[in-house]
């Protein structure tokens, strides 16, 4: 790698909209609210955003949400594909814009109406025709047409291959639950649930019953991207951005990457976190604490293999350490994650991470804080990202 | 008492109910609205179910509650007494389609001498049209 | 809806909560044999205790009771809901949902207690009370309001003899999701049951799905280095090489992966459905269905064959049985 990004751009502002079932305005209006929140946050103006970036996904145009907020001229913006898999792929975006002086500050957003609006789970149907729809053809007539579906024929081979079984998936949901349940934003808040409650849960898809699977939330989630020499006098600690990757694998599918090679991994994540590692010479000894993408949560365990913290098929044992609890190895997805705090695409996740390094997570680790890791999707093309504090430039 | 009653200690948590199949017909929808005195427009006349959305008319809630209450006596005999006939509704039932009811034993009340069945009515065109609960007091062994 | 809006309805309706729809209702007609006869005709009824007297009085019950789902029917107005129904404060609260777009009702769920058996010459009455109206929700059918009602059945006697809560949602319909709308069929007034969604048919794709068609499954292979693939894809990964031809797969191989489906159930499907990456031992590897086995007995590393079948109306699919 011949250009270094790492430690060139920070994250000086973050915000959530409220989260719900039923947020009762439109995408547009809630990514506007929350990129006006994330630039208040800041203490900037809307006139000093001269980049955006969102999910290919994203029904909210980069120039209709600047036309709202009162962002003036830009000069760079982009999207990146893959549902989820684009999450921390905006930070990406945003740090090379940043470091290589093609935007001085950029704004970063996902809103969605996931819930009242259109709902991932239920599945895909084909009926617009283009090249991924021929791609979702070869599982459509068979009936494997959600998300819970796909990752669960990679999650089944997992537990077949390794040691784990659901004893872990329940530690992972019930981890994340907790911290939920002590997060006044989340939609889960005050809802812990124990084992006896999870088991009884209804069958989604093998393994996964309905507590292994996240919800589906209205909300938007933005981050304001700006250069670290000027994140040193603004209002909030700036956290600065030490390593961010994106990763697609050879022969993969989005979502299906069924046919060559060992399915129970993931390829795509390895690659990213190879590169955020080399990029911030940074290690997993590094990483204080961590928000992983969980849609499902079986996904937690194949990054925590994937970013190092265990041997191949060591997450069983390592999260039965209680190694994701608040006073554990690595405190996980601290607001609840994606399954119970709220599903924005894994851009709450970055929201978190920020908090967590300045300080301000609800549930912040009783420990110091100085690295956290953050990461998309799985099972699409990802990556991952290591937020710093500006004492560790 | 009558033999073809079922005892109380006969039944038991996982009994499974034959299925009932009920073929959708118009006279069986315009049928039941009538039999329940049930008038709304809707469920006997075609252009007022295709104003509401639905391309021909559709059961009455009424007759979908007594098909679960007739399902589950007839399984029971004479001299059970419902209690209680909790009742979600799905998707519409439509004139040409087949509803497939099935029901299993979910619980039992040795207190009350009731058992609790749940009842699943699927048709083939939408699915899911009905889930019930029905609770039925079944007399004991002499 | 605005926000002042979504207030002044709130303000109306919620005024509603505790009231009584009107004043107690008696039963037109009371409890009688020709209304239960007809009744247990239409539900299948088979119960001899609902219209034979002589059998009935054989029966603990000692003689004939009217259908206990029926209770509801007692209190119903009849006729005059077909062209002029009555005005009462129910029908009110629903005109103000109207006025505001909510013009959407649906009957999502009663719940239906029976207190005693009600016999020939008992009279019903009943009386109606609004419980509760939710807060605004986001339903599968659109944003709107669920209306709770319960109805007291009481005798001759005044004594309580059932109880009914009946829910209904007063919903905004949701344009895009009119289930009628997209599934009807003109013609014939009725829906055709639903059938598996098919795979889009493209240049690249097009004729594998027609191989199925005729019952085979094909394998692309490459005519450069006669490297096998699928999906099939328009070059070869290994030389770059656009032209291919196929071989046919015998469908023998192993369960790579499975997982069983359960919710949600989507039309044309039938659940617990096992889908499931089957190693070929051509070497390719095929999603499909795995069939004629209870779907807890199948493991990874089972060998399977399979072969293509008709699974529905229009739908010709590789399936796989155990070995």
């Amino acid at each position: 790698m011949t250009v270094n990004i790492s430690n060139k751009a920070a994250i000086v502002g973050v915000a959530n909209t409220e989260f719900s079932k039923n947020s009762g305005r439109s995408e547009l209006q809630l990514a506007a609210e929350v990129v006006a929140a994330a630039l208040a946050d800041a203490g900037l103006k809307p006139g000093d955003v001269d980049g955006m970036s969102t999910f290919a996904m994203d029904t909210s145009d980069e120039i209709e949400v600047a036309r709202a907020v009162g962002i003036g001229d830009l000069s760079f913006y982009s999207r990146v594909p893959h549902g989820g898999g684009a999450a921390t792929g905006l930070v990406h975006q945003a740090a090379m814009a940043v470091a290589t002086g093609m935007a001085k500050c950029v704004v970063i957003y996902r809103g969605l109406n996931g819930r009242s609006g259109h709902r991932f789970s239920a599945g895909v149907s084909g009926e617009i025709t283009t090249s991924d729809s021929i791609h979702w053809g070869w599982y459509m007539p068979y009936g494997l047409l959600t998300p819970a579906s796909w990752v669960a024929m990679c999650t089944q081979r997992y537990m077949h291959l390794g040691n784990c079984t659901k004893d872990s998936l329940f530690e992972v949901a019930y981890t994340m639950r907790q911290h939920a349940a002590t997060n006044p934003q989340a939609l889960f808040y005050g809802q812990p649930f124990d084992r006896q409650e999870y088991d009884a849960q209804k069958k989604v898809v093998d393994p996964f019953q309905l507590y292994d699977c996240c919800l589906e939330s209205d909300g938007a989630s933005a981050v304001v991207i700006t250069s670290v020499e000027r994140a040193k006098h603004l209002r909030q600690p700036g956290v600065v951005i030490r390593g961010v990757a994106q990763g697609a694998a050879a022969n993969m599918e989005s979502m299906t990457s069924f046919y060559e090679g060992e399915i129970a991994t993931t390829q795509p994540m390895d690659i990213a976190a190879k590169q955020v590692y080399a990029q911030s010479g940074l290690s997993p000894e590094h990483v204080d604490s961590a928000v992983f993408y969980d849609a499902f949560s079986s996904t937690v365990l194949f990054q925590l293999e994937s970013w190092g913290f265990c041997e191949r098929f060591g997450a069983h044992d390592f999260v039965l350490d209680g190694s994701l609890r608040l006073d554990g190895r690595l405190p996980t997805n601290t607001n609840g994650g994606q399954l119970s705090e709220a599903y924005i695409h894994g851009v709450n996740g970055i929201v978190e991470a920020a908090r967590l390094v300045r300080g301000g997570s609800v549930n912040q680790p009783n420990k110091e804080i100085n690295h956290v890791l953050v990461t998309s999707g799985v099972g699409v093309p990802t990556g991952g990202a290591i937020l710093g504090t500006m004492d560790t430039l | 008492m009558s033999s073809e009653t079922l005892n109380f200690e006969a039944v038991q948590i996982g009994d499974q109910l034959a299925p009932r199949e009920v073929p959708i017909t118009a006279a069986l929808v315009v049928g039941g609205a009538v039999a329940s005195r049930d008038f709304t427009p809707v469920h006997h006349d075609r252009k007022a179910a295709q104003q509401a959305g639905l391309p021909d008319v559709f059961m009455n809630i009424l007759t979908s509650n007594g098909l679960v209450g007739s399902y589950v006596t007839n399984w029971a005999g004479p001299d059970s007494t419902t209690k209680k006939i909790d009742l979600k509704l799905g998707s519409p039932n439509l004139p040409g389609f087949v509803m497939t009811i099935s029901g299993e034993v979910v619980a039992k009340d040795d207190a009350l001498g009731t058992v609790e069945i749940a009842v699943l009515g699927e048709n083939n065109v939408w699915g899911m049209h009905m889930q019930a609960k029905v609770q039925i007091e079944l007399p004991r062994s002499a | 809806m605005t926000a002042a809006d979504r207030q002044a309805l709130e303000e109306q309706i919620y005024a509603y909560v505790g009231r009584a729809i009107g004043q107690p209702k008696k039963s037109m007609d009371d409890v009688n044999v020709a209304m239960i006869r007809q009744w247990a005709e239409v539900m299948g009824d088979e119960s001899s205790i609902y219209f034979d007297q002589q059998r009935a009085s054989t029966t603990a019950k000692g003689g004939i009771i009217a259908p206990p789902s029926m209770l509801q029917v007692w209190s119903m107005e009849g006729y005059p809901m077909a062209a002029s129904p009555a005005v009462d404060e129910q029908r009110a609260l629903h005109q103000i949902f109207d006025s505001f777009g909510f013009t959407g009702v649906l009957g999502t769920n009663t719940s239906t207690e029976m207190y005693r058996d009600l016999r020939p010459g008992d009279s019903v009455t009943s009386q109606t009370t609004i419980d509760t109206i939710s807060e605004q929700k986001a339903t599968a059918r659109g944003i709107g309001y669920f209306i709770e009602t319960v109805t007291v059945f009481t005798d001759q006697h005044g004594e309580a003899v059932g109880r009914q809560v009946f829910r209904v949602l007063k919903f905004i319909p949701n344009e895009s999701n009119g289930q009628g709308a997209q599934d009807s069929t003109e013609q014939s007034g009725t829906p055709a049951p639903p059938v598996r969604i098919p795979s889009p048919r493209g240049q690249d794709n097009g004729w594998w799905w027609q191989a199925v068609d005729a019952g085979k499954v094909l394998i692309q292979r490459c005519k450069s280095c006669s490297t096998l693939r699928h999906p099939p894809r328009p070059m070869c990964g290994q030389c770059q090489s656009v032209e291919w031809d196929s071989i046919e797969s015998a469908l023998a191989g192993e369960v790579y992966s499975f997982t069983t489906l359960y919710h949600p159930k989507v039309p044309g499907y039938h659940y617990p459905l096992c889908c499931a990456v089957i190693e070929l031992a051509e070497g390719t590897r095929l999603v499909a269905n795995i069939v004629g086995i209870d779907h807890d007995a199948v493991t990874i590393g089972m060998k399977v064959q399979g072969k293509v079948e008709q699974v529905d109306e229009k739908t010709m699919l590789p399936q796989f049985y155990p070995a």
